[in-house]
């Protein structure tokens, strides 16, 4: 189905998609890079954020208060999850941390189930971004375009606190080597703390920024998940940057396969994660060193 | 047979023999009494007699309450209680459709259970598996996903217990998939595009260029394939046919080459929240204001759902609540489930609720649960009553011949109350519809 | 092992399976659900094998759970097969050769990126069997109206059909599963995956071909998906698609960890405790839908508290019921002293093993790591049968030396002849096996292991090669392994506590047990890495007789800081400087040597 038309909508389409992929996954990487922790759980965090956000809505009425309630309500529920139930987990093989968030996973996903049951929960864009721009080439739905918009601006945020504070520098440290970070007197559990927080704060806000666009049911954090594997593969485990672009060649994997046939969209990102793996095992923009 | 088989079946020809007499027989002689009833000398089949022993008979009950097709579950969930409760207490409603009924079916009163399927088949084999070898279901019910129905047309093959199939519109439940134990009463991928076809040609003319959006199953395929059958005669196309996955979360790359196909139509198979969805992301991307959307087999609540998206929209449904001022029957079911549920019934219910009715008709028919003779009573394919006036049974395929309703969604300022949302262009007689009864490669089993 | 106790767990599962059908209806289990936990159980299996025993987090074996159902579903329907048994076999061996494609691809990687892979691998395979192949797996209506099979005797048919009729036949797979993975697990295979769980490198250092017995660990757990999946068809009568999906991979794994991984019966337990919870919340209590949620937080609860399940918790409190009278085995503080040095272990007769003359020459030997030289340009040359000591002060290279020489690491840049071979760029696994292995500076052992099952992983290298596939022979039968495995806990003076987990252990034991290590697989060229460390002075000494005493017939080199044991020890020193030989010599000689006072000293003296 090609008409340049066409390509240059699914080009743009991958970049919204990409957009999102890419911060949810940075948060999934930065989370793994300094605890060390794959958290299963990140899928039904991108979730959980949604339904935050979703309740403020109803309470309020405004989307900007929806999305800062979402993204607070998942930095809060990360910081809980750390230190009740991951700080224990650090000594643990990995195999038990898998586990661990992986039930977690599940109990957040039929907690929301419980509460909100299995109908799909719509959230509308704001009024100022609803309705159907035209980009020359194609319409495009104005919102979908404030996404990209809305994500860059976070990932930029978050860029710079991982790259101009202190704080930052100290998790960048304690990716590279959290044991010297601990033995400079740094005291990296408030630091894993934090970063849990910040990483599960990027998933939620993802999730509420992308209700407009899919609606929200329990069971959407499960798809998310596995192509933020991917993305996180494809980019290089622990690298912020390699999360970014990572997503961004997932988004387009996805769109431009679409192109072609879109049953086929997905199985792409996974072949695509498979050629990464055996040539570049550590991703693209990844380092040897976390196994 | 194991050695338990055996065993069991001299003690029951014990029991008969030395048992209270015989039962009542079919025409009603003392319904009255809790009597089991015996088909003389016949060999346990299934749960029967297990089943009907007693005072009451279990029916198994499988529907989505949870994932994309859950709100049409829960209608269809509603419809069945309410026949239930219908046959239970012997309503008025219920004796237009089934004239023998008195209480409950055969004197019994219906006990059920119910199971989410998720319109998963694995989920809901499992759970009838459990209805029927536990509380000795006498017959399950369920669908809303044509995966589930065949699935659980085999099922009811193998267990030999009667399968009232609830929404299924793919063509092979009666069709290749088609058993001995299964009956479908709603219209389906055939019959929808038979009667939508000429009237989609009479307003939008000829040669017109078609993209589909078809979700990627037995439902979606045969329903998509019925629609080019039914149009290529007139000269339509297919430009496009983006398949989508059950339960995708976004559209966007499908209506993307949509929008860029030069479609004049979009036929929309897509069911459930996939309508939904797909339709609001239509809407997003431009696409309605380039073509006109067709919706031939409808969804219920996609007009609530859709908020106004379905305006000017055609669709071929099963049942709509105003075409009671033609059908008396419906009138009275209207009013029902109005009053049970505070909402006008949308086919789901209707669905439910009318297969649940011949069923019981069918079996105090037969003046017996035992399953081969239920099955010849309704293959009998006598005209009976149903809330779109009469119908029959195909004896070749146990699919109920029955019209198709052509609907179009109404104006917002032609809505005269608020669930008013269609107007009913054509009520299209069901004999005509059908494909010739071996045309889907139907080969019913064994009896026993 | 007493015959009656060898094969009690076989037993035990025998009287339980046939037992049950009596038993269980009074809980209220219908035959369903029971035939239902068999199948899960029987997955369960193949997957404890891979988790449990190997270390290997699968969240993908849903993949070959379907792909075994699907094929003998297919066989069975479409294809028109007539032997149900038949097609139940097949369908195994097709899961077990689509595993063995897939594990090509996913062992590459271990951990989490192993953990990721099979997601997608999962998902990879359920789409591809719900789009492309739906001509041939019915896509999402599954393949329904799979037959049940039947058993001709002669005299009469069974027929097993359904309930409590079918559950024989599932019970007697499980039966025969279990007896098989018992087999396996009790096999030198079974032995050697523990060895990986614990500790992959050590395994792979000792002489293992890790990645062969990983991809057998793997291989297994595949046929039994796959005749797990065939078994389900049968059951339901109906091929799901939903056998592929990811909940079905994750609900396994939840089964395992409930039950208990590493005991083969976990999954049976964990998938009982699911299933009739599952009944029992929604029947019961009416909970609906959140059932799911009481089953999670369950789930997570068992996660934090009882690291090995339901299984590892019945067995904590049997011994603690049994052995309360007993105290505490605690790591002791003194390690038991070793008794007189028995007779010296030869080492092992190889081809082309070296009586005299050069044993080892490494030339222009260098490291780099990015722009810091570890080692620079190493002459080095050992003769057979020598003592050999490296000396040299912190940063001075010695550890990534001996890396390069065990072929741990790849040199930047010259070469290595070991008994004249050109074993540069080798790896660690052949060279151990050709005769040249190491003990470690930090411990690398198996530590839930006890001291006996870790000097028999390392025997069991040198008896059986790199890789062997003898799943079904008793590790005890091994000749020769028996003796090995005494004999070293007898020179490592550890026969007392050859039953005693490794991390019961006393520091100075574990010491000796890791020299133990690499002592059993009999090298020629023995390397230990600051044998001596961080031990008390009795210690060393006996430390340094038992050395000695394994010096015999044997070549060793030893680095170590302790100057006394080791001028003790060792004939001729070699001193490294900043990565480079600083010099060659006596232990008179570079005792009174200046330059090497200075490099130790900074240079106090004029």
């Amino acid at each position: 189905m090609f008409t340049w038309a066409n390509f240059f909508s699914q080009v743009f389409n991958g970049l919204a998609l990409g957009a999102l992929l890419a911060l949810i996954s940075s948060g999934l990487t930065i989370i793994y890079g300094t605890l060390g922790v794959l958290n299963l759980a990140h899928g039904a965090m991108f979730m959980m954020g949604g339904y935050a956000g979703y309740v403020v809505y109803d309470a309020t009425g405004s989307f900007t208060l929806a999305v800062a309630g979402g993204a607070l309500f998942m930095l809060v529920v990360g910081v809980v999850m750390e230190r009740l139930v991951i700080r224990y987990f650090y000594q643990r093989p990995h195999e038990d941390q898998l586990l661990v968030t992986f039930g977690i996973s599940i109990v957040m996903v039929e907690v929301v189930r419980l509460i909100f049951t299995s109908l799909s929960k719509t959230v509308p864009p704001p009024a100022l971004l609803s309705g159907i721009t035209s980009l020359g080439i194609t319409f495009y739905p104005t919102y979908r375009i404030a996404v990209v918009a809305i994500v860059a601006v976070a990932l930029l945020a978050l860029y710079f606190l991982l790259y101009r504070t202190k704080l930052g520098m100290i998790v960048r440290a304690g990716i590279e080597d959290s044991e010297m970070v601990d033995s400079l007197g740094i005291d990296v559990y408030r630091v894993f703390m934090i970063v849990f927080g910040i990483g599960s704060m990027a998933a939620g806000f993802a999730g509420i920024v992308n209700a407009p666009v899919v609606s929200l049911t329990p069971d959407v954090g499960e798809a998310i998940l596995v192509q933020t594997f991917v993305v996180v593969v494809i980019g290089g485990v622990g690298s912020f940057p390699g999360a970014v672009l990572g997503g961004l060649i997932a988004g387009e994997i996805v769109s431009i396969t679409s192109m072609i046939n879109p049953a086929y969209a997905y199985v792409m990102l996974f072949a695509a994660m498979t050629l990464v793996l055996v040539l570049r095992p550590y991703g693209l923009l990844g380092a040897r060193g976390r196994e | 047979m194991t050695a338990n088989r055996r065993s069991r079946r001299d003690f029951l020809r014990q029991a008969v023999a030395t048992g209270a007499g015989v039962g009542a027989l079919s025409t009603g002689l003392t319904p009255f009494m809790a009597m089991p009833v015996w088909a003389k000398d016949e060999p346990p089949i299934g749960t029967w007699p297990a089943g009907s022993q007693g005072s009451s008979v279990f029916i198994g009950i499988s529907v989505p309450r949870t994932g994309t097709y859950a709100v049409q579950g829960e209608d269809e969930l509603k419809g069945y209680q309410l026949a239930i409760e219908h046959i239970n207490s012997g309503h008025d409603l219920i004796k237009k459709i089934s004239p023998k009924t008195t209480k409950g079916v055969l004197g019994k009163e219906l006990k059920f259970g119910v199971a989410d399927s998720a319109a998963k088949p694995n989920d809901a084999v499992q759970a009838q598996q459990r209805f029927i070898t536990e509380n000795k279901a006498v017959m399950i019910t369920g669908g809303t996903s044509s995966a589930v129905a065949v699935a659980l047309n085999k099922l009811a093959q193998r267990e030999k217990v009667l399968f009232v199939c609830g929404i299924s519109g793919s063509n092979d439940t009666t069709g290749k998939d088609c058993v001995r134990y299964g009956f479908r009463q709603n219209f389906f991928g055939q019959t929808a595009a038979a009667a939508i076809a000429p009237v989609l040609v009479k307003q939008f003319g000829k040669n017109k260029k078609v993209a589909y959006m078809t979700p990627d199953y037995t439902y979606g395929h045969t329903v998509t394939k019925s629609m080019q059958d039914m149009t290529k005669g007139d000269g339509w196309t297919t430009v496009t046919n983006q398949v989508s996955p059950l339960g995708a979360p976004d559209f966007s790359s499908y209506l993307l080459n949509i929008a860029n196909s030069g479609a004049d139509l979009l036929i929309n198979v897509n069911w459930g929240h996939d309508a939904v969805l797909s339709i609001q992301q239509a809407k997003q991307f431009g696409v309605l204001d380039k073509m006109k959307l067709v919706v031939p087999y409808q969804v219920p609540f996609l007009a609530r759902e859709t908020g106004g998206l379905m305006q000017g929209v055609y669709a071929a449904t099963d049942y709509w609540w105003t075409i009671e001022d033609k059908y008396p029957l419906a009138k009275m079911f209207n009013a029902e489930f109005e009053k049970k549920y505070n909402y006008k019934p949308e086919w789901g219910a209707e669905n439910a609720y009318v297969s649940f009715a011949h069923w019981a008709r069918m079996v105090e028919e037969a003046g017996t649960f035992y399953p081969p003779t239920v099955i010849k009573t309704y293959e009998k394919g006598e005209t009976i009553p149903s809330l779109v006036g009469d119908v029959h049974y195909r004896p070749e395929d146990h699919q109920c011949v029955r019209p198709v309703i052509i609907v179009k969604g109404k104006m917002q300022k032609d809505m005269k109350g608020k669930e008013d949302y269609y107007d009913i262009v054509e009520i299209v007689p069901g004999e005509g519809l059908m494909q010739k009864p071996d045309a889907f490669g139907c080969k019913l089993g064994d009896y026993t | 092992m007493p015959s009656s106790r060898r094969y009690l767990a076989e037993l035990l599962t025998a009287l339980g399976l046939l037992i049950a059908p009596f038993v269980l209806p009074h809980l209220g289990l219908a035959p369903n659900t029971a035939n239902r936990i068999l199948v899960w159980g029987l997955f369960g299996i193949g997957f404890d094998i891979l988790f449990g025993y190997t270390g290997l987090l699968s969240f993908g074996q849903a993949a070959f759970y379907g792909t075994g159902g699907m094929v003998a579903a297919y066989l069975l329907t479409r294809a028109g097969f007539p032997s149900v048994w038949g097609a139940l076999a097949i369908g195994m061996v097709s899961a077990a050769v689509v595993g063995w494609l897939v594990g090509l691809i996913a062992l590459r990687r271990t951990g989490i990126y192993f953990a990721m892979i099979t997601v997608a691998i999962g998902e990879v395979f359920y789409f591809v069997e719900f789009n492309p192949l739906a001509d041939w797996t019915g896509g999402e209506n599954g393949l329904p109206g799979v037959p049940t099979p039947s058993l001709y005797l002669g005299f009469t048919t069974l027929h097993f059909t359904t309930g409590w009729a079918l559950y024989p036949f599932l019970a007697a797979c499980y039966f025969i599963g279990i007896v098989i993975a018992l087999r396996i697990v009790r096999s030198p295979v079974g032995a050697i995956l523990s060895a990986i769980r614990e500790n992959p490198l050590r395994a792979a250092a000792i002489g293992h071909n890790i990645h062969g017995y990983k991809l057998t660990a793997f291989v297994i757990a595949a046929a039994y998906a796959g005749l797990a999946g065939g078994l389900l068809g049968i059951l339901q009568a109906f091929m799901p698609p939903e056998a592929f999906i990811f909940d079905t991979s994750g609900q396994l794994v939840m089964q395992t960890a409930i039950g208990g991984p590493g005991t083969l019966f976990g999954p049976l337990l964990g998938a009982a405790v699911w299933l009739s919870l599952q009944d029992f919340l929604q029947a019961a209590l009416g909970l609906g839908s959140a059932w799911k949620l009481v089953l999670g937080v369950v789930f997570v609860l068992l996660v934090c508290f009882l690291r090995h399940g339901l299984v590892g918790g019945i067995k904590d409190l049997w011994r603690l019921a049994v052995h309360r009278r007993q105290a505490e085995v605690e790591a002791p503080e003194e390690a038991t002293p070793i008794e007189a040095a028995a007779a010296s272990m030869p080492a092992r007769e190889r081809e082309g093993d070296i009586k005299t003359g050069t044993i080892l020459e490494a030339k222009g030997l260098t490291k780099r790591y990015g722009g810091l030289v570890a080692n620079s340009d190493i002459d080095f040359t050992v003769r057979a049968g020598e003592l050999r000591g490296i000396i040299g002060p912190n940063g001075a290279g010695k550890s990534t030396f001996f890396k390069m020489l065990t072929c741990e690491v790849p040199p930047s840049g010259g070469t290595i002849m070991f008994e004249g071979q050109d074993i540069t760029g080798k790896g660690v696994t052949e060279v151990c096996q050709l005769g040249l292995t190491k003990s470690y500076q930090v411990n690398q052992l198996f530590t839930r292991l006890t001291v006996r099952q870790n000097l028999t992983i390392a025997a069991l290298a040198d008896l059986r090669g790199r890789f062997r596939l003898d799943l079904f022979r008793s590790v005890e039968k091994i000749p020769g392994l028996h003796d090995r495995v005494q004999h070293t806990l007898g020179l490592i003076g550890l026969t007392a506590r050859a039953d005693t987990p490794v991390s019961a252990l006393a520091y100075g034991e574990k010491r000796r047990l890791e020299i133990g290590l690499a002592l059993a697989t009999s090298p020629s060229l023995l390397l230990l890495d600051e044998p001596l460390a961080g031990m008390s002075p009795r210690e060393r000494v006996e430390t340094v007789q038992l050395l000695k005493s394994i010096a015999r017939g044997r070549t060793m080199i030893v680095i170590d800081h302790d100057m006394d044991s080791l001028f003790e020890l060792v004939e001729w020193i070699t001193v490294l400087q900043e990565g480079r030989v600083l010099t060659e010599g006596t232990p008179d000689q570079i005792k009174s040597d200046p330059a090497v006072r200075e490099a130790y000293l900074g240079g106090v003296h004029a």
